[in-house]
Formats: structure tokens, C-alpha cells, sequence
């Protein structure tokens, strides 16, 4: 890498922490904010603040981590773990739409029977 | 007995071993988080209330700064890996030791903030909320008490490598890099799923 190079990588970072600082207030502000019909849910300021985050987490991954530039082993390794990353987080999501495990809390536990009488 | 490939890119993968390295690590990093953000949603999509009732409230001011904080400590990293690149051994000195002064900072507040709900007795016991909150934001002070370690290393004793192989010094500084801007980007998360949301 060249001191050309540096030099505008440099800048490109300057104006990423920017992003960053900008993107940070905007997320506090917009947790002020109202995006729900039913505020009980949240799902308007979930999807807000995590699409903001997400922007962040791009911006720090590609440009800080060099993502935008990398080899393709380190994108097979990534790619691998973000397929195992989704099955992790789709786990419980599916679990609480009952897809998974059609347990009802609701009835009361069998009884066990020890054999002590 | 030599490493191999510190320096040299390896043919088959393209990067040197310890970049390779640090890549894996990342990747195991991510779905040890990951398994923590799967029980945070658990938790919270089975809570009638979230956060439940009678809980802490979080200081959204603090973590705002200490957000503000890692991230600027994030770029005072990169500075530093940049300044090793243009042969400027001064600057990577202040920018490290810049990078080790806001990890300090963020340890501090976070121990004001800690200290704070303890003291009221919202300990990891208190209810949900307080445990995932205190098991995820506490594994990342862990992180962040690592990456100290490891930068207070290349700060200090380990940057007489630079005398001698800077090549490989500066690797070790990516590599070291590498790893903040990774604990830097789950606070990003971090901050919003707990304080915010």
C-alpha cells in the first residue's frame, strides 16, 4: 500500500467517524420518537434502531475492518458464520411462533409416577 | 523454530497466518454474541413486559458517551495501524496510547454505571432484564479489558519489534485492530437493543 494510498484511506476514516457520531445521535433521538400504532410492540423503533445500527456496523466492518477489500477466504470464513449466525437467531423467533416445539404451558405437567405409595 | 508466513502472504490463502488467524477467532467471537443476542430475544419476546416492571432504569446519557467513546477509540486505532503504514513510529504512539485512554474511559463510566444499579440492589438477580443485561454488557468489558491487554503490550513492551521486524509489528497491530473494531461493533448493537429499544 502506497503513502498515496494512506493518505486517502485516512480521510476515508475521518469521514466515517463522522457517520458514525451522526449516526449515534440519530439513533438516541429517534428512540424518542414514536413509530408504533401499538407502542406495546415496539416494532417501529426496533426496526429503526437496529436498521441504524446495522448502517454503523457496515460502516465500521467494511471501512475500519477493510472488508471492502479483503481476500475471498476471509468472505467464505464470514459468509459460513453469518448462514450459522441466522440459524441462531431464527431459533428462538421460531420458537416463540410455535413452529418449533409445540409444547402448551398451558396443561398442567403430567404426573409422575415414582412408585412410593 | 520459525513461524511461517508473519510477514509473506501464504499462496493458498492469499494473507498472512495471523490474520487468517484473528479472522476464525472473529468468527467464533460472533456466534458466542450471537448466542447471547438469541437469548435476549428469547427473553424479551417472552416477557409480557419488557423491560419488566420495577426494573433499573439504564442511564442513556452514559452509554451514549461511552458509545461516542468506543468509537472514537475505534478510529484511534486505525490511525495507529495507519501511521506504522507510513513509517511514523511517534503517531502510532499517540494514537495507541489515545486508543488506551478511551478503553480506560470506557471502563470507567461503565463502572459508575455498574456500581450505580448495585448499589440499589438491582443485581444480575433482580429479574431478566438486569441478567442479560449484566451477562452481555459484562462479556464485553471482558473483551474490552483483553484488548487492553493486548494493546498496552504493543504500546509499550512489544514495540521494540519495530526496531527490529516492522513488518511484522505492524501485521500484529491490524490483527490487534482487528479485534477492536469488532468489539467496538457489538457495543453498536449492544447499545441500542438495551438502552434504547
Amino acid at each position: 500500500m502506497s503513502h498515496d494510498d494512506i493518505q486517502h484511506h485516512i480521510k476515508t476514516y475521518i469521514r466515517v467517524f463522522m457517520w458514525l457520531m451522526f449516526l449515534t445521535i440519530i439513533t438516541v433521538v429517534a428512540s424518542y420518537i414514536d413509530f408504533d400504532i401499538n407502542p406495546q410492540f415496539k416494532s417501529g423503533a426496533i426496526f429503526v434502531g437496529l436498521t441504524i445500527a446495522s448502517f454503523k456496523g457496515y460502516m465500521v466492518a467494511s471501512e475500519f475492518m477493510h472488508l471492502n477489500d479483503e481476500k475471498k477466504m476471509i468472505y467464505w470464513i464470514l459468509g459460513l458464520t453469518v448462514v450459522f449466525f441466522i440459524v441462531c437467531l431464527s431459533i428462538p423467533v421460531l420458537w416463540d411462533a410455535n413452529l418449533v416445539g409445540e409444547t402448551n404451558f398451558e396443561q398442567s405437567p403430567p404426573m409422575i409416577d415414582g412408585g412410593h405409595h | 523454530m520459525q513461524i511461517p508466513y508473519n510477514e509473506e502472504l501464504r499462496p493458498d490463502t492469499g494473507l498472512y497466518n495471523a490474520k487468517l488467524g484473528i479472522w476464525i477467532f472473529l468468527a467464533s467471537e460472533i456466534m458466542l454474541f450471537g448466542g447471547l443476542f438469541s437469548a435476549y430475544i428469547m427473553l424479551r419476546v417472552g416477557a409480557p413486559v419488557w423491560p419488566p416492571l420495577g426494573t433499573a432504569e439504564l442511564n442513556i446519557p452514559m452509554a451514549t458517551f461511552n458509545t461516542v467513546v468506543l468509537i472514537t477509540s475505534s478510529v484511534t486505532m486505525v490511525m495507529a495501524w495507519a501511521s506504522l503504514k507510513m513509517n511514523n513510529f511517534a503517531k502510532f504512539k499517540m494514537y495507541m496510547g489515545l486508543t488506551l485512554l478511551f478503553s480506560a474511559i470506557f471502563l470507567v463510566v461503565k463502572y459508575f454505571e455498574y456500581s450505580a444499579k448495585l448499589s440499589h440492589g438491582f443485581t444480575p438477580a433482580h429479574d431478566t432484564f438486569l441478567a442479560i443485561y449484566y451477562t452481555m454488557t459484562g462479556l464485553h468489558v471482558l473483551h474490552i479489558i483483553g484488548g487492553m491487554i493486548v494493546n498496552g503490550y504493543l504500546w509499550l513492551p512489544g514495540s521494540k519489534m519495530w526496531e527490529t521486524n516492522p513488518e511484522r509489528f505492524t501485521n500484529r497491530v491490524e490483527v490487534s485492530g482487528l479485534y477492536w473494531h469488532f468489539v467496538d461493533l457489538v457495543w453498536i448493537f449492544l447499545f441500542p437493543s438495551l438502552y434504547l429499544l
